[in-house]
């Protein structure tokens, strides 16, 4: 994006005259590569190019927003201009743009067709029979604010979803698979191994026995977790949560310590600078067993500042408070320690989704299959199902036994919210945790 | 870089077998919540190309001309298997000029009242987002189509949050008007939502009959389209699918001209007197199925090709029943006010699961509120025992618009 930063400084100075105002433009152009995978070949090829750009203004409780297509400083001025027209201020003279052509800038997915041949030769090696979409995306994104300086940050992502079939000791099965990962070279070599790994032959599993469990969220899973049970209710702009009345009260043991990071750029939700140019800030979510603090953006920042976890979908949605990358810190506890430990419940180590109702607390968290462990051993392969609870009965019941190693949860990889969906992503340790409601899914 | 430009260069790569899209839409938003508001102008400009090089599909898109001639290239570099191209449908339509768009109204006032009266002071209204716009597309391909329209919305999103003694349920309704704004039945909705969960009772019944509010019998409904979209599960029986008294429509032909693909909207019978009579299409399921495309290739975006799917589809019987008909009828079961989670449905194992929040009732009279309450079992059963279907037809989005009048169901097991 070819913008002129000190013109649009100027355009935005004067919406900005009081203290706490929030004069902002915002540019992304973005390229996406999709492929269509059926069985070894890829059956549809998608390309998108996309630039959008949209202007905000905030002043107290109130704000405009104005979003147009095209990333130019044609874009811009039609930007501002809609925005100084709703604060009654002088519109900006028209003149014919300067900036780059829309489309010419040079984003672009070369390796698209080198991670097809790559990608290709894992699935017949791996899973032959597969329905899988890829996404290859890069984002540009750009941020020009008023009495801050401007900021620029770029992301790619490969983002691989879809099911296929394994050949188990019980005949052919069909599973669900999820990656999500920030491209590099060694992004393939990894989803190789998740991929090999998850189609491993299992034994036929049987459904789910529906009651209160005790289990283990193993693999990196726990991470889903506390993506939903914790990073939500502490985004800056959500509802009153039970978390919300219990500031810095100890809510689990000791050992638990759980942060939002943007920062891990090996993750899928990290990024340098947020959506409002904010370089985030790693945020306690959990601090040895005590409630930490919020996730904000600019909007809803207290005097200290935003953490830079100000994020939107695209051009033509304003910032949201939203988590990142959760992760939480290892612990001592070896796996055979863990299973010991549990006695007779479930291990997972995959969830395919979650949500939480932040007003009452309760989550749910559905599992693609789980693994029943009797006295400290594993046992017989269990379906899929539901993990449900509250939320603080559900902190209060993670047993001070975390995992010694750190997995990266790669299946975690897009949040929606208020219909604006971001990638987020994930690490953690295995994690032992006590009296879950538990059911079959379908 | 121009439309035409784009299409001579659709015409080089893949004589006689493109198709150019273009869409530009304006809205105009208002997020309100007792503390904020947010006034948003939006215009969105979507180019979409869809064309069969080499006989293998290929689709790009982008916000420009300019951008969309650049990614045409990337597009077909990539190998992608042989397909036959679909029949390419031929029609010329002009569009009349459109007016601009005026901001939504302000309801935020009227319905947080509206909310606080039907829930007796329990619910409050958090947030209000209603958005007014519309959108102008022009569709064109190789076999001479050029049709151009107009969509216009009136749509938006509601969150309430409601409180009795400690405890707390949060709800986010998505609703649309056609015509003028419903303030009081989207209170009522998002009062029963928010309220009835609060209550400590669970379902009195393991079995009886089962009412369907017209919000959860669209939920239903959404979730049983794809059965209309592909080949049937083995499990169905054509001439039994669902009750004698139970027809399913599509009929978009108030909302648009054309579908996303350029074909004429018509009205399809899906489900006449309980049995399976129609199946929907669009050019490349009707080129598979070796028919013609009933005009549903629905572009949900500009971002994404036009996909196989339903467009305004509802429940419709010959022979409607008043509510108040049905309620009486009940003489054990529970009726659904809302659904507290997704309806989950495994159509091809013939297995579903809603749950629920209602009120239980016995000899037509209302009992008393059910928090929560989860009915599961076979699809097909589900089908055939709906026996009932009232007057009161209304549409929801999810994401496309769904029907559905009160809904009875003579037997369902509940947990």
């Amino acid at each position: 994006m070819n913008w002129d930063d000190d013109s649009i400084h100027r355009w935005l100075e004067p919406l900005a005259g009081r203290e706490g105002d929030l004069a902002e433009v915002f540019g992304e152009t973005l390229t996406e590569t999709c492929l269509e995978w059926r069985d070894g070949e890829v059956r549809e090829a998608r390309v998108r190019r996309e630039q959008g750009t949209s202007a905000r203004w905030r002043r107290g409780g109130s704000e405009q927003f104005a979003s147009v297509a095209g990333s130019d400083d044609a874009a811009v001025r039609e930007a501002v201009r809609a925005l100084r027209a709703s604060a009654g201020r002088e519109p900006l003279p028209i003149r014919s743009s300067r900036g780059a052509p829309a489309g010419a800038a040079e984003i672009g997915f070369p390796a698209a067709d080198r991670a097809t041949k790559r990608l290709s030769a894992i699935f017949a090696r791996h899973a032959p029979r597969h329905a899988f979409t890829l996404r290859l995306r890069e984002s540009e994104r750009r941020v020009v604010s008023a009495g801050r300086p401007a900021s620029a940050a770029t992301r790619r992502l490969l983002s691989l979803e879809g099911r296929f079939t394994a050949a188990s000791r019980a005949g052919d099965e069909d599973r669900l698979f999820a990656f999500h990962v920030p491209v590099s070279d060694a992004a393939l070599d990894e989803l190789k191994t998740a991929l090999a790994a998850a189609a491993a032959p299992r034994d036929r599993p049987v459904p789910v026995p529906p009651g209160e469990a005790d289990a283990i969220l193993a693999k990196g899973c726990a991470a889903v977790l506390f993506h939903e049970i914790l990073a939500h209710p502490l985004e800056a702009d959500a509802g009153v949560s039970p978390l919300r009345c219990l500031p810095e009260a100890r809510v689990a043991v000791s050992d638990l310590e759980v942060v939002d990071d943007a920062r891990r750029l090996d993750l899928f939700g990290g990024y340098e600078r947020d959506d409002e140019g904010t370089a985030p800030r790693p945020v306690k979510l959990v601090a040895s067993g005590l409630v930490g603090s919020r996730l904000t953006d600019r909007g809803h920042a207290p005097a200290s500042g935003s953490t830079g976890h100000g994020r939107r979908s695209g051009p033509a949605e304003p910032p949201l408070p939203r988590g990142s990358n959760v992760v939480v810190s290892a612990g001592s506890t070896d796996p055979e320690e863990m299973l010991r430990r549990l006695g007779n419940g479930i291990w997972i180590e995959e969830f395919l989704g979650g949500s939480i109702e932040i007003a009452s607390g309760t989550f749910r968290l559905r599992f693609p299959r789980a693994r029943r462990v009797r006295r400290g051993r594993f046992a017989d392969e269990l379906g899929a199902g539901v993990l449900a609870g509250e939320l603080l009965p559900a902190l209060e019941a993670i047993e001070p036994a975390l995992g010694r190693e750190v997995h990266a949860c790669r299946s975690l990889g897009w949040c929606a919210r208020a219909g604006q969906v971001v990638p987020v992503g994930g690490a953690a340790p295995d994690l032992l945790i006590r009296r879950l409601g538990v059911r079959p899914d379908l | 870089m121009t439309g035409d430009d784009l299409e001579a260069l659709l015409g080089q790569r893949a004589p006689g077998q493109w198709e150019l899209y273009r869409k530009s839409a304006e809205t105009r938003e208002i997020d309100a919540s007792a503390a904020f508001k947010r006034a948003a102008w939006r215009r969105e400009e979507g180019w979409a190309a869809r064309w069969w090089e080499a006989g293998a599909p290929r689709f790009a898109a982008a916000s420009g001309p300019d951008a969309l001639a650049l990614a045409v290239p990337e597009a077909a570099r990539i190998a992608v298997a042989t397909e036959a191209p679909p029949e390419w449908p031929s029609k010329t339509a002009a569009l009349a000029a459109g007016t601009a768009v005026d901001p939504p109204p302000e309801l935020f006032e009227d319905l947080s009242r509206a909310v606080a009266a039907a829930s007796r002071g329990e619910a409050v209204l958090a947030g209000l987002r209603l958005r007014r716009g519309r959108a102008d597309e022009r569709i064109v391909n190789a076999a001479g189509l050029d049709v151009a329209q107009e969509h216009r919305i009136l749509d938006g999103v509601a969150l309430c949050v409601a409180r009795r003694l400690g405890r707390a349920r949060e709800v986010r309704v998505p609703f649309r008007w056609d015509a003028e704004p419903e303030i009081e039945t989207l209170a009522r909705r998002l009062s029963d939502a928010a309220t009835l969960p609060l209550s400590d009772r669970p379902a009195p019944f393991s079995r009886g009959q089962w009412l369907l509010d017209p919000a959860v019998g669209a939920s239903l409904l959404g979730a049983l389209a794809p059965l209309f979209l592909d080949r049937p599960p083995k499990w169905l029986v054509r001439e039994k699918m669902a009750g004698p008294l139970v027809g399913v429509a599509d009929d978009a032909s108030r909302d648009a001209a054309f579908d996303g693909e350029g074909v004429a909207t018509r009205r399809m019978l899906l489900v006449e007197e309980g049995a399976l009579v129609g199946r929907l299409h669009d050019l490349s399921s009707a080129r598979r199925a070796g028919g013609l495309s009933t005009g549903h290739g629905v572009r949900p975006s500009f971002r994404v090709p036009p996909l196989l799917g339903p467009r305004r589809i509802f429940f419709e019987t010959k022979s409607p029943s008043p509510p108040a008909a049905l309620l009486s009828a009940i003489t054990k079961g529970l009726f659904a006010s809302a659904l507290t989670a997704p309806p989950r449905m495994d159509l091809a194992a013939n297995r579903y699961e809603i749950e629920f929040t209602g009120v239980s009732i016995v000899a037509g009279r209302a009992q008393g509120p059910v928090a929560g309450a989860r009915a599961r079992g076979r699809v097909s059963e589900l089908l055939r025992r709906i026996a009932g279907l009232s007057t009161d037809l209304q549409f929801f989005p999810s994401p496309f618009l769904v029907g559905s009048p009160t809904v009875y169901i003579e037997r369902a097991s509940f947990e």
